[in-house]
């Protein structure tokens, strides 16, 4: 046993060397090489091991390759005429391909090839080749992964190598790596204590996650080891609380980015002109089946601007609810101005006959909505891992949150919008015609929450019920933030789904969100203004 | 000028809404039994001075006491009307959908509890005074009728009966001429000064001709403090007060 | 003598409301159990309990009406306290299956079996009794209520915002009521009940036993409702839809008047529940849905705010629709329900009673146009609400 790891590192050794020696001069040619794969398909494991290292010493890339396949099995050798062959089981046959060259060969027979066989101590030196291979390989991608390897075997064994590969690596974050790993390798040696607390301090500094794995046995040593190791898991573990709290805020920002664009379109309807509009949420629905829609009609017609179909589904789902709220408006609502019960209720009539229609028309069941490619994925911060989607939203609630400031500040129609908030007659006196200010006020709310139905087509189910969802959270996150105050509501959204996700842990996400409603609930008997009142005695009219 | 001995007490109140001060260091005194009228321009603060003396807004910085004793930013508008301060409103406020006779079963005075209220029965001591507001108030043919059918003047006499059902120390009357004719103006000066017998009066008022009607003593409010303060004739020869009142 | 104080406390409606319910709580049973299949007059079983269904719907529009008619606050949260009402009644016939249910545990319900519980949690107990748990269906609703509303009405949460925090409360039990570790069954809530007071659930005789209860019960509801209405607690309450403010200078508590009939009415709304319970067999988290809540309160939109019996005729006329809809159309329910809403509102702001009162007052005034004298004093029957105004 003993002696074979001696071995496999003599082979790997001897593959530095010649890999060192030749590293410009990277590929042998396919006649040197060939005998050599050829060997492989030896008489006896020692055989198979000796041609193994004499592979490894040509330092060639496509070694590690041929080493893989022998390791899963899928190197054959052909009875007759005893060429090594690459083979996939075909039917009655293997599908064979040239192991240098790739190059289809003609089927061979099952009958007529042998696979090439291994044992667990030769996968063992197959395995340890490869990673030694790939620690000096060409592609910074392999050398990474090779040292991930070695970090998690801890092999002390590796150390030697280890020390050649970062005396030759020139990338910093791979060399970090590779001290790393040799600092778990050192840890899990026998080598002195203060060799080792030099490699606690090293592994500390690293990932977090592995650093707790790696130090956790080490916790309980008796003397200055385990006291260097239980110091850096106390400090680890203050860091991981931190970037625990960091990821639970940047939940609850995406959480409060989902709110804040489903209540923005209800602050300017309920808070700005105080009708109360149940069928807020079918607003937002609408918006999403608008995507699907947008989305089944570009993939049809035009599938190449699939990742610009949610570009092209803002508009039009800003003017298809923003239309229908217009609408609304006109129809149903402007009858019952100062009668914010009745509003109430014929809105939630409205809001029926919306879902029901939408139901009628494309079915009771989820429609699939697509992600355009920019959104999939997932990149790190810190210890973290976030996925696009959950940052895209949150950039995309700000930037509707900034525009919609905008439009209220610096236009003539938010100009006009907050003349008739603020003094219906004297606006009106002035030549505004408020109906129509009325109007295109409701249907800003209304296209609003048609935007944030293409932003919550991509992370929620798309289905009649949608709206239902969130009718709900968008008033109180509303209320909440005080109405009539932008401010508020984003404020509002943020803060509630931080402190969703904060007390998610805790509680459990249906729980953590019953104390939020609850808390909601107590906040308003205590500030039924909200947390950014307006004060006076306009508000009490 | 101490707080004992006067009726209502107001000294150095202030009260902003969002940063605009709509009462600034405000300083007033009724005695008891005193009829007193308010003028000042638009957004003087006079409402929000009602506001605060019936526990309706909470001021920032002053006292104000009622009887001598009573701390009334301590109480809430409940407390205060049970204390004897009755309030009319500018734009008449009454129960349309009660009749006249039931808007004053709700004032009179009496248990205000409610279980009381659930098996209250009418005495006979409260019917005659039902009788007898009805009488003042000149409405006595119309206790069936419901409230939301009278006329706009007759809406303000029902208040200013329910005023009086409710047996206050102290009136405090918004604007009781506003929309009257100028008849049903004199016949409301004439009320007032009557109920003036026997009760303090604060009475708020633009009708000049009203305030001259009423012959009291007269505040002049401006910007949330007191510009001037004496006889009609006197205050509305104080150069500030015409200042404020034809502009700058 | 009794008439007599009856009839000071009830009005004519209320009074021919009151005589029709006790009427058919006992001439419906009479005619399921007693006459043939065969006779025309015979209501079969289930038109029984579907009645039966209907009328504790009428009780808690009745309920929902001492509320928001007559004191202006819209609940949008009354569901809430049906639903409390009916879990309180499915405790306790939970509790009297015994060792009948599918796992055959002597004490614990099915459900908690299948969850490996292993003892009752404590606010089981007592639920084997129907007493304690009929105390439960007024006193939990009751509880919920005074405490939500003391919070409420004393901070001055009205109008939308009051709607809008009713909601959030069924809400958020509907989220907890959802939750296995609740302890009422989840999501299939408590089911498959055996028998009440030892009567088979299922037979007919119980089954017209409780349709006669719910009848009386309704009865009562709107005797109680009469009583506090036609009262000088009634008078104030009106007088807190209409002004609050002014009510409040006039030295009215106006915080524990709606206090108290806020809790009334939950507790009204809870034996609503409770009636509901047995007559359908189940109770489970889907009775706390916000949309429940608003469809109660078009029920007494559409019958009329604003009065006794408008509620009643509401409720069973919209849920008639509904029976009749949902098997005939269900496409069309929604539509039609959603219409409805809007046309109540827009057009029918009084209701049907709101529209029979106007023009009988009509006819009214015509008639007195015709003798030339002077408006008429409103008859005491009639609805009239006028736009709730401000203080100033």
């Amino acid at each position: 046993m003993r002696l074979n790891r001696l071995l496999s590192v003599f082979i790997l050794m001897l593959g530095f060397c010649c890999h060192i020696a030749q590293s410009n001069a990277q590929t042998v040619d396919d006649a040197t090489l060939r005998p050599l794969v050829q060997a492989l398909a030896g008489d006896n494991f020692e055989n198979t091991t000796k041609a193994i290292s004499d592979l490894v010493k040509t330092g060639d890339p496509r070694v590690s390759k041929i080493l893989d396949a022998l390791s899963a099995g899928d190197l054959y050798v052909a009875k007759a005429d005893k060429t090594v062959f690459l083979g996939k089981r075909d039917g009655s046959d293997y599908a064979a391909t040239d192991p240098l060259t790739g190059t289809k060969l003609d089927p061979v027979p099952r009958s007529s090839a042998e696979k090439i066989k291994v044992n667990n101590r030769l996968r063992r030196d197959i395995a340890a080749a490869i990673g030694g291979l790939t620690l000096m390989s060409d592609n910074i991608a392999e050398r990474r992964s090779a040292a991930e390897a070695i970090l998690k075997t801890r092999d002390p064994e590796s150390i030697p190598l280890l020390d050649q590969a970062i005396a030759a690596e020139k990338d910093a974050g791979v060399k970090v790596l590779m001290q790393q790993a040799k600092a778990a390798a050192v840890l899990n040696s026998d080598a002195a204590d203060d060799v080792k607390i030099a490699a606690i301090t090293e592994v500390s500094a690293g990932n977090s996650r592995d650093a707790l794995g790696l130090l956790t046995p080490l916790e309980n040593v008796q003397g200055p080891v385990g006291e260097a190791a239980k110091a850096a898991i106390d400090s680890i573990n203050t860091k991981l609380a931190f970037w625990n709290a960091i990821q639970n805020v940047v939940y609850g920002l995406s959480l409060g980015s989902v709110l804040l664009l489903a209540a923005i379109g209800l602050a300017i309807t309920f808070g700005v002109m105080g009708v109360i509009n149940m069928a807020h949420g079918e607003m937002v629905m609408i918006g999403a089946y608008t995507t699907f829609v947008v989305q089944q009609i570009i993939r049809t017609s035009a599938p190449g601007l699939f990742d610009y179909s949610l570009l092209i589904a803002l508009p039009a789902a800003f003017l298809v609810s923003g239309g229908i709220g217009v609408v609304i408006e006109r129809g149903i609502i402007r009858f019952l101005y100062g009668r914010p019960l009745e509003t109430l209720l014929a809105t939630w009539g409205i809001s029926l006959v919306l879902q029901q229609a939408i139901r009628s028309w494309f079915g009771a069941s989820n429609v699939q909505v697509g992600n355009p490619s920019w959104m999939a994925g997932s990149f790190d911060l810190g210890l973290i891992t976030l996925t696009w989607s959950r940052l895209w939203i949150i950039v995309f609630a700000l930037s509707v949150f900034a525009i919609l400031q905008l439009v209220l500040k610096k236009t003539m129609l938010g100009l006009r919008m907050r003349a008739v908030t603020q003094n219906r007659r004297m606006a009106s006196s002035m030549g505004i015609r408020t109906p129509w200010v009325d109007a295109l006020t409701f249907g800003l709310g209304s296209g609003i929450a048609g935007i944030a139905g293409v932003a919550l087509s991509q992370i929620d189910n798309v289905s009649p019920n949608l709206g239902q969802g969130y009718i709900i959270d968008s008033f109180m996150v509303v209320v909440f933030g005080g109405v009539g105050n932008l401010w508020g509501t984003l404020v509002g959204a943020m803060s509630l789904g931080i402190a969703n996700k904060f007390l998610e842990p805790f509680a459990g996400a249906v729980l953590g969100k019953i104390v939020v409603l609850v808390l909601i609930i107590l906040f308003i008997q205590k500030r039924p203004r909200g947390l950014f009142a307006l004060k006076g005695r306009a508000i009490e009219a | 000028m101490k707080a004992q001995d006067t009726l209502l007490y107001l000294d150095g109140v202030s009260v902003s809404f969002d940063g605009f001060r709509a009462i600034n260091n405000l300083s007033l005194v009724l005695q008891a039994g005193e009829m007193r009228a308010i003028i000042g321009p638009n957004g003087a603060g006079k409402t929000t001075m009602m506001d605060i003396i019936t526990g309706k807004t909470k001021p920032d910085a002053g006292d104000v006491y009622f009887n001598g004793e009573v701390d009334l930013t301590r109480h809430d508008e409940a407390e205060i009307a049970l204390l004897g301060i009755g309030r009319k409103f500018q734009k008449p406020t009454v129960f349309e959908s009660h009749t006249v006779e039931d808007n004053l079963v709700l004032a009179l005075s009496g248990p205000r509890s409610a279980f009381s209220a659930l098996f209250h029965k009418q005495s006979a001591n409260e019917a005659e005074r039902i009788e007898d507001i009805l009488y003042t108030i000149r409405l006595n043919g119309k206790r069936d009728w419901l409230a939301a059918n009278l006329s706009h003047g007759q809406k303000q006499w029902l208040e200013i009966g329910m005023l009086l059902a409710q047996d206050p120390k102290l009136l405090l009357v918004d604007e009781p001429v506003a929309g009257m004719t100028d008849a049903e103006t004199a016949e409301t000066a004439k009320l007032l000064r009557e109920i003036a017998k026997t009760r303090s009066v604060l009475v708020v008022e633009h009708d000049m001709h009203f305030v001259r009607e009423l012959d009291v003593k007269v505040t002049c409010l401006h910007e949330g403090s007191v510009l001037a303060e004496g006889s009609l004739d006197f205050v509305s020869n104080d150069q500030r007060v015409i200042e404020v009142y034809l502009g700058r | 003598m009794i008439t007599q104080w009856f009839f000071t406390h009830v009005d004519r409606r209320g009074g021919i409301a009151i005589a029709l319910l006790v009427a058919i709580a006992f001439l419906v049973p009479l005619s399921n159990l007693l006459l043939p299949e065969t006779s025309p007059l015979h209501i079969p079983t289930y038109l029984v309990s579907l009645i039966g269904k209907y009328l504790t719907y009428a009780l808690l529009a009745v309920a929902l009406d001492l509320v928001w008619g007559f004191c202006g606050i819209l609940s949008l949260g009354h569901g809430a306290f049906f639903a409390l009402g009916g879990y309180a009644m499915g405790m306790y016939l939970m509790r009297q299956i015994g060792p009948r249910g599918v796992y055959a545990d002597p004490v614990l319900p099915d459900f908690m079996v299948f969850l490996n519980w292993k003892e009752l949690p404590w606010f089981w107990h007592g639920f084997d009794n129907f007493w304690f748990a009929a105390l439960m269906v007024v006193l939990v609703p009751g509880a919920l209520a005074f405490g939500f509303g003391w919070l409420a009405f004393r901070s001055r949460v009205t109008g939308v915002y009051l709607s809008i925090i009713t909601q959030a409360l069924t809400y958020a039990l509907l989220l907890a009521f959802f939750r296995n570790d609740m302890g009422f069954g989840g999501n299939n809530g408590l089911t498959d009940f055996k028998d009440i007071l030892g009567f088979n659930i299922q037979a007919g005789t119980t089954r017209s036993m409780l349709f006669a209860a719910t009848a009386l019960f309704l009865a009562l509801a709107v005797f109680v409702s009469s009583f506090i209405i036609r009262s000088k607690l009634g008078k104030v309450l009106v007088g807190v839809r209409d002004a609050e403010s002014r009510m409040r200078f006039l030295g009215y508590r106006v915080d524990r008047y709606k206090l108290f009939v806020w809790t009334i009415s939950a507790m009204m709304a809870g034996i609503a529940g409770a009636l509901y319970v047995p007559q359908v067999g189940i109770i489970n988290p889907s009775e706390f849905e916000p949309a429940n809540s608003i469809e109660a309160v078009i029920w007494v939109a559409v019958g009329g705010r604003g009065t006794i019996i408008g509620p009643i005729i509401g409720a069973v006329l919209v849920n008639f629709g509904k029976t009749y809809f949902t098997a005939a159309f269900p496409e069309i329910w929604l539509f039609a329900l959603g219409a409805l809403f809007i046309i109540v509102t827009l057009f029918l702001p009084k209701g049907i009673l709101g529209l029979y009162g106007s023009w009988r007052t009509k006819l009214a005034d015509r008639a007195a146009r015709k003798k030339d004298s002077a408006p008429p004093p409103v008859a005491a029957e009639n609805v009239h609400l006028p736009e709730p105004q401000a203080a100033e």
